[in-house]
């Protein structure tokens, strides 16, 4: 299921998983984040559906649907945090930087950012996790509960 | 024979062929949690015996076992084996602003969660039972002293236990693992 940029494997947190989503679960070694924990929101594109590229900087914001934290953070294709200078791969809730209105921007590069910088590091093909814990969507996830409006968006900004 | 024929002939060919192949395909998508040797029970052995709680790999580079961790997750995981016994799974909530545990299939798949806002006196508490274990403890539960336990059937008899606290900030990392790492997963006589 696909949710602006982000797409959703709501059943892989349940017993009624697909037989894809079981095959993958059995060869990653993935252990499913449960549906009553929360939710898991991955993005390998940009709003505009551009896939994600680390020659350009992406600002993501500026709310998230309600949850009582979130994280944002960046792997690369198969789900593993990239190693970076900054030593930074991710940002909670709970620490991130916020403007006025209590809305927050990310902004994914390469090269340093003002802000609430996350850096792409050395990698080639890069994905954004958004997690959404103790969220009330969970129980509406599959049946499509989630709006579009009510996700962040990944805007490119720029291209080196 | 004529042409009309001859390009049925090859059209029913042709659909026979992608029937055997559809049917490839499913077969080996089936198939692939029955043989896959590094799933992740497979890993989770590697790193310790049924019924003791281990720490997992925090997320970060170069860890490479268990993908889609989420680097601001302590997680700690039991294997349980249901053979010789229920299997009572006790996991504290202290400070961490978000703790949970998830009960998995030998497979993998979640057949049950729970979060802290389930936890009663500062512990989440469940027992995983197998069907057969359930319908003998129902059968001798005392209706006038209704059971305080919350009773989990498991699909399968092997499985795992993951329990996990979010930590609010950097800082606050070391306390979740050390939380996650309070679990206990005991197993108790038979029913």
């Amino acid at each position: 299921m696909t949710i602006g940029a982000w797409r959703v494997a709501a059943k892989a947190g349940s017993i009624d998983a697909d037989p894809y989503t079981r095959a993958a679960l059995a060869r990653s070694g993935e252990i499913p984040l449960a549906l009553g924990e929360g939710l898991e929101l991955v993005a390998r594109v940009d709003s505009s559906g551009r896939a994600l590229d680390r020659r350009c900087v992406y600002r993501v914001g500026s709310h998230t649907p309600a949850a009582r934290y979130w994280t944002l953070s960046l792997t690369d294709a198969e789900g593993f945090p990239v190693d970076n200078a900054a030593g930074r791969y991710g940002f909670r809730s709970s620490e991130i930087l916020r403007d006025g209105d209590g809305g927050f921007s990310v902004y994914v590069s390469e090269v340093v950012h003002s802000g609430n910088w996350l850096p792409i590091g050395h990698v080639d093909t890069f994905t954004l996790a958004l997690r959404l814990y103790d969220t009330p969507l969970a129980a509406t996830a599959g049946a499509g509960g989630i709006e579009t409006s009510s996700v962040p968006t990944i805007v490119r900004e720029g291209c080196a | 024979m004529n042409p009309g024929a001859r390009l049925g002939g090859a059209a029913l060919f042709v659909a026979a062929v992608a029937a055997a192949a559809a049917l490839v395909h499913f077969a080996i998508v089936l198939l692939v949690p029955v043989v896959a040797s590094h799933d992740a029970y497979a890993r989770l052995a590697e790193l310790g015996p049924p019924g003791a709680t281990v720490a997992l790999p925090r997320g970060a580079p170069g860890e490479k076992r268990f993908p889609w961790a989420d680097p601001a997750i302590a997680a700690s995981v039991c294997r349980f084996d249901l053979s010789a016994g229920p299997v009572r799974v006790k996991a504290p909530i202290g400070r961490a602003g978000f703790a949970s545990i998830s009960f998995h299939t030998r497979r993998g798949a979640v057949f049950y969660a729970l979060t802290d806002r389930a936890a009663a006196h500062g512990w989440m508490e469940a027992v995983v039972v197998t069907p057969a274990q359930l319908r003998v403890l129902v059968a001798h539960d005392d209706e006038d002293n209704p059971t305080q336990d919350l009773r989990v059937p498991s699909p399968t008899v092997e499985g795992f236990v993951v329990m996990r606290a979010f930590s609010e900030l950097p800082s606050l990392y070391e306390a979740a693992s050390q939380q996650v790492q309070m679990m206990t997963c005991a197993t108790e006589p038979p029913p």
